[in-house]
């Protein structure tokens, strides 16, 4: 036997300490604009005066000394002039003679020596656009789809059928119809968007910056660029926030930059200013949807009819995808058989809507739970009593035909946030409408519960197989550890910690000699994008695999170099064989970069060969697995001023194996604080001039520290057990339900319930207090 | 735009500035003095990502005019920050509580969260929550910041005894 060493704590599912908080705490990490580039030129984008209308003209002021500066427009693009994304229909830069679809829309890019001459030249643009009547808002839209079906333009449809409408209404003793709205939700990182283009001696072009998903202008630009993926290069800094919201725009940035660094010669830089990021940067995509949903006496649902419209703005960019994830969430958490559900993308002359944490499932649960609290209340039913007898459980079938697996704490995550929030309790306090004994401020408390479903949604993971390695390097001490290569980056989620906890236990490996370079496309496989609460459970799995991989060709090496081909194994960072004297890891390790060269472990995922997804009857698997939550929301609203303050929310998640509690709880606070901007704070349309009406951090207003709550968050673990360690998607599943879950304690504090977020004091004192007549 | 001269404490030490009146002490302290944990996010003093001290106070570096600050003014930045036994305690607090995220407002975070301790050493929940809520997180939701403040002050409070 081996002499017993001492094994490496395990450290999955421990509270290790985050690897990047030190050097972000001391102010030394260098983010975009902490680094020095030499010979850089600053770009400002040229952007359309008006939302709508054909385009005569871009030109420069002959009265401007234009020395030293560059103007690139659509003509001085390389080749097609087309960004892919999901339909190839939107320009890089709008072409003269072509159709201008929003306010603001780039037209050119000026670079200068400096940031302000370059914005001094782009204000000396001239851009003659012939004006034709614009769409601006999802309100028109909505009011065209109802009068004029014929003439509502959308971008995507796609429908979701289950069942037999027409038979589950002719069963239910009643039905509930209502329609719900949302606005624009603005992303808020910190960090505004940036990046450089970096042009190379050989034609190719190096960017680098604030950039979630680094292959995706790897993929997206060879048209306009006339480069082959291979001659784009896509490096990361850190990045100070995204929740999507640095997903797919930063490849337009590439590209407007990229334009300006060919025709220039020099690395080109654009880097927003908080003004230009809110205004020109997609948001959270408003919604329309209005639930129809029968039910009999007894509460079971009996049909459940959705319209789910978004405003994608003026292009579809990747709204498609984030409806289809609307509507695959529009009715997921409960049982019932006949279903339809139609999505939708409104085309408006508006800033083209994105990515942003949730991705179309916030929009999709605040409809229905909202729904079904209205439903409880119509039966006399609890919200919980209620919930309890409806939820969907496993061997379930979802509205998509997928039955739903074991691994499923949903009615866990349930009982649990009822009975930790004292939910049963508190509902006989609320005010609704009337100050109880005691009260000097209305008092409600809410619930929600959903699911959401974790990575891409259908087949796409079987599709992509995600690929990572983990190999033998010198670390920053110039002794031996291994490098994690994958494409996920860090925004601040704790990838790059919940990843060395996952190799160092793979490899039984001291964490210390782990290192998660920032992702470079030249030097990490396509693991796929930083998204969709894929990456601790997809991504996660490769590493672990993938250090599986290189564990065994250590040991493998160990054993003939070192103990007469005897099976080895590192243990606690020693190679060990029965007989033998143990062998450091380091020594091992520094013979395998010597001899051969180094060593690399690589792992490419599949899903279960069972998975069924057809995606163009949307039937089938939708998701790997589901995450599940019930949130409950304590507020109180004065009755004087109609100030909502959220006292306490208690959350309770599964999301399947928690590799780290200390961030997987950050990740739950800061979603859950997101969530409660969007119910409460977050206000931002598109005004009558086609620009969005709170351009700024002081008119856009997002929660500070007195505007949040006590927060109790609690999980339970139920893993998905096909990908160790076992995680499901968590960086979602916060943001997706206290909007709802707050909105059913304001209906419970002031007995009128609101179909409109965001939750404003004015909207709370139009309802307490409706003009005669009027309709509250 | 008129060039002022003037001889100011920063982080400890004498440091001679020659600048425009109206250059933007954010802009001075990052560029010309290369104090790059300073950071800028809206430019216009509602999110305190670059708050420094100047003369005891939390400032938005981002609003101050270089102009503006005399001769012998005194300014402590996150740098500066790290050479206090305060600022150690609550960067170490920061890491451990998992008040770190993305990091972009951490350090501005950290420079108020020293201010407030110093003014107020032992610090219930609710004043962190009114001491910080001119630093703007979008990634935490706060509840680990303010924990970080409490653990600090404790620390702080625990070897004053």
């Amino acid at each position: 036997m081996a002499k017993s060493l001492p094994r490496i704590r395990r450290l999955v599912g421990q509270p290790f300490p985050r690897v990047d908080a030190d050097g972000k705490a001391r102010g030394t990490t260098r983010y975009l604009a902490d680094r020095h580039y030499p010979g850089l030129r600053h770009g400002v984008v040229v952007r359309s005066p008006v939302p709508r209308g054909i385009l005569k003209a871009v030109v420069p002021d002959p009265d401007f000394d234009w020395t030293g500066i560059v103007l690139a427009t659509a003509k001085d693009i390389p080749g097609i002039n087309v960004v892919h994304m999901h339909d190839r229909t939107m320009p890089l830069l709008a072409e003269i003679g072509g159709e201008i679809r929003y306010r603001g829309e780039p037209v050119g890019v000026v670079a200068a020596k400096t940031p302000e001459l370059a914005a001094a030249a782009a204000a000396r643009v001239r851009v003659e656009v012939d004006e034709l009547p614009p769409l601006l808002t999802l309100q028109e839209a909505v009011a065209t789809f109802k009068s004029a079906p014929a003439r509502f333009d959308s971008m995507k449809n796609q429908d979701i059928v289950k069942g037999d409408l027409a038979h589950g209404f002719a069963a239910a003793d009643e039905i509930l119809e209502a329609e719900y709205w949302a606005g624009h939700q603005e992303q808020l990182y910190l960090e505004n968007q940036g990046l450089v283009v970096v042009p190379q001696k050989d034609g190719s072009i190096l960017a680098e910056g604030s950039i979630q998903c680094p292959y995706f202008p790897v993929h997206e630009l060879n048209d306009p660029l006339k480069l082959p993926p291979e001659k784009i290069r896509v490096r990361q800094t850190p990045i100070g926030g995204a929740f999507g919201g640095k997903e797919e725009y930063p490849t337009m940035l590439v590209g407007y930059a990229a334009v300006a660094a060919l025709k220039s010669g020099r690395p080109v830089k654009i880097a927003y200013e908080r003004h230009e990021d809110i205004l020109f940067t997609p948001k959270r995509h408003p919604v329309w949807s209005r639930y129809k949903v029968g039910f009999k006496k007894d509460g079971t649902l009996t049909a459940i009819e959705c319209d789910f419209i978004l405003d994608g703005g003026a292009y579809l960019t990747i709204s498609d995808v984030v409806m289809f994830r609307g509507i695959l969430h529009c009715a997921v958490a409960y049982r019932c058989d006949h279903v339809t559900i139609r999505g939708k993308v409104a085309r408006t002359h508006s800033v083209p809507c994105g990515a942003f944490r949730g991705f179309g499932a916030p929009q999709a649960i605040w409809g229905i739970e909202s729904h079904v609290d209205a439903i409880a209340a119509r039966l006399g039913k609890t919200p919980d009593a209620y919930r309890l007898q409806i939820h969907a459980r496993p061997g379930d079938r979802t509205p998509t035909g997928q039955i739903l697996s074991k691994e499923n704490g949903a009615t866990d995550c349930l009982r649990l946030a009822l009975r930790r929030a004292d939910f049963a309790r508190k509902l006989k306090q609320c005010s609704r409408g009337r100050l109880l004994k005691g009260q000097k401020k209305y008092y409600g408390v809410g619930l929600s519960f959903f699911a959401h479903g974790a990575a891409f949604t259908g087949d796409g993971e079987a599709k992509f197989k995600a690929k990572g390695r983990v190999e033998l390097a010198l670390l920053d001490d110039g002794r031996p550890g291994v490098d994690i290569r994958v494409s996920s980056t860090e925004m601040g989620q704790g990838v790059h910690t919940v990843f060395t906890q996952i190799a160092a236990d793979a490899l039984d490996l001291d964490p210390a000699r782990i290192r998660f370079p920032l992702a470079d496309t030249a030097l990490v496989p396509n693991s796929g994008p930083t998204v969709a609460s894929r990456t601790t459970m997809v991504v996660g799995n490769v590493v672990h695999r993938a250090a599986l991989d290189l564990k065994s060709q250590i040991e493998a090496f160990a054993a003939l170099r070192h103990f007469r081909g005897a099976a080895a194994r590192l243990r606690g960072s020693r190679l060990v064989a029965q007989g033998g004297k143990s062998v450091p890891f380091a020594k091992v390790a520094r013979e395998m970069l010597a001899e051969l060269g180094g060593a690399s472990g690589f792992f490419q995922f599949e899903l279960p060969a069972d998975i069924r997804w057809d995606q163009t009857t949307f039937k089938g698997d939708s998701y790997p697995g589901y995450s599940w939550s019930a949130n409950v929301a304590e507020i109180e609203i004065d009755p004087l001023t109609c100030e909502i303050a959220v006292k306490r929310v208690c959350a309770v998640l599964d999301i399947g194996r928690v590799v780290n509690p200390v961030t997987a709880a950050g990740q739950v606070e800061g979603g859950l604080t997101q969530a409660l901007g969007y119910a409460l704070l977050e206000k931002i349309g598109t005004g009558p001039n086609g620009l969005y009406d709170a351009a700024r951090l002081q008119t856009y207003i997002i929660p500070t520290a007195l505007d949040v709550p006590e927060f109790d968050v609690k999980f339970v673990e139920y893993p998905y057990s096909f990908a160790p360690p076992g995680a499901k998607g968590l960086g979602e599943l916060p943001m997706d339900g206290l909007a709802p879950a707050i909105a059913n304690a304001v209906a419970a504090a002031i007995g009128v319930r609101l179909r409109r977020l965001p939750i404003t004091p004015e909207a709370i004192h139009a309802a307490l207090h409706p003009v005669s007549g009027g309709a509250p | 735009m008129s060039i002022v001269k003037r001889t100011w404490t920063v982080n400890g030490t004498s440091v001679a500035i020659r600048a425009p009146a109206g250059r933007r002490l954010l802009d001075l302290l990052r560029e010309d003095l290369g104090l790059i944990g300073s950071k800028e996010s809206c430019g216009e003093g509602e999110c305190g990502a670059c708050t420094v001290i100047i003369d005891d106070e939390p400032v938005v570096s981002c609003l101050v005019p270089v102009g503006q600050l005399p001769d012998g003014t005194d300014i402590l930045t996150i740098e500066g920050i790290e050479k206090k036994r305060a600022g150690r305690l609550l960067r170490q607090a920061y890491v451990e509580c998992g008040a770190v995220q993305c990091g972009f407002c951490i350090p501005g975070m950290v420079v108020g969260s020293y201010a407030l301790l110093r003014k107020n050493p032992r610090p219930s929940a609710q004043a962190i929550r009114a001491g910080l809520a001119g630093n703007l997180c979008r990634c935490t939701g706060y509840a680990k910041i303010i924990a970080a403040v409490k653990l600090a002050a404790a620390r702080l409070a625990g070897r004053r005894k």
